[in-house]
Parts: C-alpha cells; sequence; structure tokens
C-alpha cells in the first residue's frame, strides 16, 4: 500500500457490518492528527439509531473557514445542531433509511467513514473560492487561514489572484526521521522533472526557514527539527469540482503520508540489520572450534572429573 | 586482564594504522596477550552517518553474541575489536581474521545499499503522490 486512504477504515468497516446486522455497540477510536471518534448506540434497545461524533483538535479554526457549510453540505439531515458533550460534530446515522445494499449504500457510508477528510476540506475549498474571486478582480492575496491540526505543526493555506499556496509546517522527533525526512522531500521535488508528472502541483522545502508567506507570522518555530512544505495549486488542480475534491484529498494527507513512510523506511532498515548482524554472527561461530569431550581416565579406570 | 594497562609499557606493543584516506581508516593495537582493533566505517554524507550509527550501535548492543566485539568503539571510530589470547585459544584465528575482513567489506557495501533503498523509496513515494495529484488534474 503506497498510498494512503483518505477514509476512516473503521467507521467503514463497522457500519458495513452494522447495516446487515444492526447490534449496540459503543466505540471510540482514533484517526491521524489525534482526531477521535465515537460511535455509539444511545438506546440499546435501537440498535438501528447510530451516533457518530467526531473530535478534531482545530474545530475553533474550521469554523473560522466555514466548516459547518461544508458539513451541512455533505451530511445535510444527518448533521446535529448540538454536537455530544466532548465532540465538535454529531451525526445522526439511521440504518433503517439506509440506501438499498449494493453500490448506493456502500457510497453513502464510504461519504460518513470520509468525515475527517470533508471536515479538514473546508479552508481548502474557502481558499479555491478565493482565488476565483480574486482572479476576477486581477490582483490581490486572500486571507492566509492557518490551521493547527497537530501540536506543532500547522497548515497554511492562502490563495493569490493566480493560485492557491498550501504550506505544512512539520517537524521530525529524531535526528533520523529528519535525515530520511529531507530526503525523501527532496524526491518530491526532483519527481516534477518527469514529463509524466508535470502536471502535479509544484512542491518547494526549506527546513528551518520558513517561506516568504509565513515568514511575518509570530512565534515559528526555527530549530533544525522543522521542515516547511510548499505546494502551488495552480487553477488547473481546482477548476473542476471532481477534481478539487481529489486535490483536497491527497494534499491534506501530505503529512501522514510522508511521515509514514519514513517510519517504513525505518523499519525496513531494522528488519535489514537484523539480517546483516545474524550473517555476520554465522560467520563468527565458524570460527569456534568444537571443544573436544574426552573422557579421562585413571589407570584404575575411574572417570576423571 | 583484558585490556593491557596502560601504565605498563613492557606489555604494549607498536600500534598501527592502516588507511585508505582521513574517513577510512583501521587502527590496530597489538599487546602482549590481545589486540584490539578499530574501524572508522566511510561515511560521505548525513545519511550515510545515521545508517552506519544504527548499524554499529545495532551491533554492540549485541556484543555478548559477537564475543570479540567492543560494547563502545575506541574515541575516533565507530566499531572495535577485542581479540584475547582466550579468543584465540577457543576459537580458530584464520576464521576470527576471515570474519574481520568480511566485516570490513560488507559494511560499507550494506550501507551503500540501505541508501540506494531509501533513496529508491523517496523516489518511488514521491513519483506515485504525485502522480495520484497529477490524476486528479489534466493539463487544460
Amino acid at each position: 500500500m503506497i498510498l494512503l486512504e483518505p477514509h476512516n477504515y473503521i467507521i467503514y468497516t463497522t457500519l458495513t457490518e452494522k447495516a446487515s446486522q444492526p447490534a449496540a455497540l459503543d466505540v471510540q477510536f482514533v484517526d491521524f492528527d489525534g482526531v477521535r471518534f465515537r460511535l455509539t448506540t444511545p438506546d440499546r434497545k435501537v440498535p438501528t439509531a447510530l451516533v457518530l461524533s467526531m473530535n478534531i483538535r482545530c474545530w475553533d479554526e474550521l469554523v473560522r473557514y466555514g466548516v459547518n457549510e461544508v458539513l451541512a453540505r455533505e451530511y445535510t439531515s444527518l448533521l446535529r445542531a448540538e454536537p455530544e458533550n466532548g465532540y465538535n460534530v454529531t451525526l445522526d446515522v439511521n440504518l433503517e433509511q439506509l440506501p438499498a445494499s449494493g453500490e448506493e449504500r456502500d457510497a453513502f457510508i464510504k461519504s460518513l467513514a470520509l468525515l475527517k477528510r470533508n471536515a479538514l476540506a473546508a479552508p481548502f475549498e474557502a481558499g479555491f473560492q478565493t482565488q476565483k474571486q480574486l482572479e476576477a478582480g486581477g490582483t490581490g492575496q486572500g486571507e492566509l487561514m492557518a490551521l493547527h491540526y497537530r501540536d506543532e505543526e500547522v497548515i497554511y493555506v492562502q490563495a493569490s489572484s493566480d493560485r492557491v499556496t498550501v504550506i505544512f509546517s512539520t517537524t521530525f522527533r529524531e535526528e533520523t526521521d529528519r535525515v530520511f525526512g529531507k530526503v525523501f522531500l527532496q524526491e518530491f521535488v526532483d519527481a516534477r522533472r518527469l514529463p509524466t508528472i508535470q502536471a502535479a502541483p509544484q512542491v518547494l522545502y526549506t527546513t528551518r526557514e520558513p517561506p516568504l508567506e509565513i515568514r511575518h507570522l509570530q512565534g515559528l518555530n526555527d530549530t533544525e527539527d522543522v521542515g516547511y512544505v510548499t505546494f502551488v495549486l495552480f487553477p488547473r488542480h481546482f477548476a473542476k469540482a471532481e477534481v478539487a475534491a481529489l486535490t483536497i484529498t491527497h494534499i491534506q494527507l501530505f503529512r501522514d503520508y510522508l511521515h509514514y513512510h519514513i517510519k517504513c523506511s525505518k523499519a525496513y532498515m531494522h528488519s535489514r540489520m537484523r539480517h546483516r548482524v545474524s550473517e555476520f554472527q554465522k560467520v563468527l561461530n565458524r570460527a569456534k572450534t568444537e571443544v573436544a569431550v574426552v573422557d579421562r581416565k585413571t589407570a584404575s579406570g575411574r572417570t576423571m572429573r | 586482564m583484558l585490556t593491557p594497562r596502560r601504565a605498563s609499557k613492557e606489555v604494549l606493543l607498536h600500534p598501527l594504522t592502516i588507511s585508505r584516506n582521513e574517513n577510512e581508516r583501521v587502527l590496530i593495537e597489538p599487546s602482549i596477550n590481545s589486540i584490539r582493533l578499530s574501524i572508522k566505517i566511510k561515511q560521505a554524507d548525513e545519511i550515510e552517518r545515521i545508517l552506519c550509527h544504527k548499524f554499529t550501535r545495532f551491533m554492540m548492543q549485541r556484543a555478548e553474541n559477537f564475543i570479540v566485539l567492543r560494547r563502545k568503539p575506541v574515541k575516533g571510530y565507530d566499531i572495535s575489536f577485542l581479540i584475547t589470547n582466550n579468543h584465540t585459544d577457543v576459537m580458530l584465528k584464520h576464521k576470527i581474521v576471515d570474519f574481520i575482513i568480511q566485516f570490513m567489506e560488507e559494511v560499507d557495501k550494506e550501507i551503500s545499499e540501505m541508501k540506494l533503498s531509501l533513496n529508491a523509496r523517496a523516489r518511488v513515494v514521491a513519483e506515485s503522490y504525485l502522480a495520484a495529484v497529477r490524476a486528479s488534474s489534466p493539463v487544460i
């Protein structure tokens, strides 16, 4: 699996299972970036009435960038006005009203599993819209939208008249991660030279030095562990609605994708080292001589110990 | 008994350095009953440095399995072996030499292979990601 899936696997499998066999449940689980979910049946006697809640760290910021409108559009009547205590969004799912099994039901469950993706899409959609307005006006820059989606890591989205810039700040906890991260990011920059993917968004990265767009911000981390990745999205990446949706899906998973593969490489290196070291061990073991076990006996025939 | 005391000069013989260049060298310190051999492994860049560090650390954590391996390298080197007269009693001398030689040959190879595989993975990862983003955005 090279690419990560945008939907939440647990929501998807649980709902698919419960759609065919409704049963009481109460599960809490997590997704990337510290997003928490809870899937329950509040009334044990009515297993078909499910409640799905999500808690996301940067909810206040998302509200400012219009997450409520996006979710209202995606989930219409499912969306509860007052979310469950401790969560930011709550959806009421009635299993009796699901579409008939088959593709339609599958698509519906998928859309529920995309809850996190849809919430995080708000600033991107806002950015794409601002770009259209600015393009009509000719010049200018949109608001710099910051999304503190993790403790020390931020996504910035800014629209200009001819493009939308997305900047990720990401921290590498360990030196190995930092070095591996650099190798990966350099490949992202170089990969665009290939003719087949020249149409992909332009990628730039810097370590330590924040890019110009966000340099004026206060409190930016400028230690060695931080990396800034900039994606430049041109109108061709979001002109059509379905293309824009795919672009958003991929871009918002970038950080998870990068770190996932850094971890994978480390795991691979480790298993390689394990193998190599055991090979060395074998070579050294060949040097050991068999200690000859000879019974030494006295003249009278008793064994010496 | 193992490490010859620095204080008594009589038991120490002349140390010997064999170097290919300043970044790749071997220090051999013989003494009356043992020999210490330290290797500085080639590290051309940051990645090789990290990989080399990881690899040697991994081995040294298992030093008790590698009877002749030291837990800590001599200062300025990446890995140290100490072969005492006891070791040569229970092990074949020429096979120990074989082991050291094979280690030296393969450690460089292993590190550069790991580096290549990291680069290859990075490339595949970047290309598949960008190809997926591009697939969603045909050139107009």
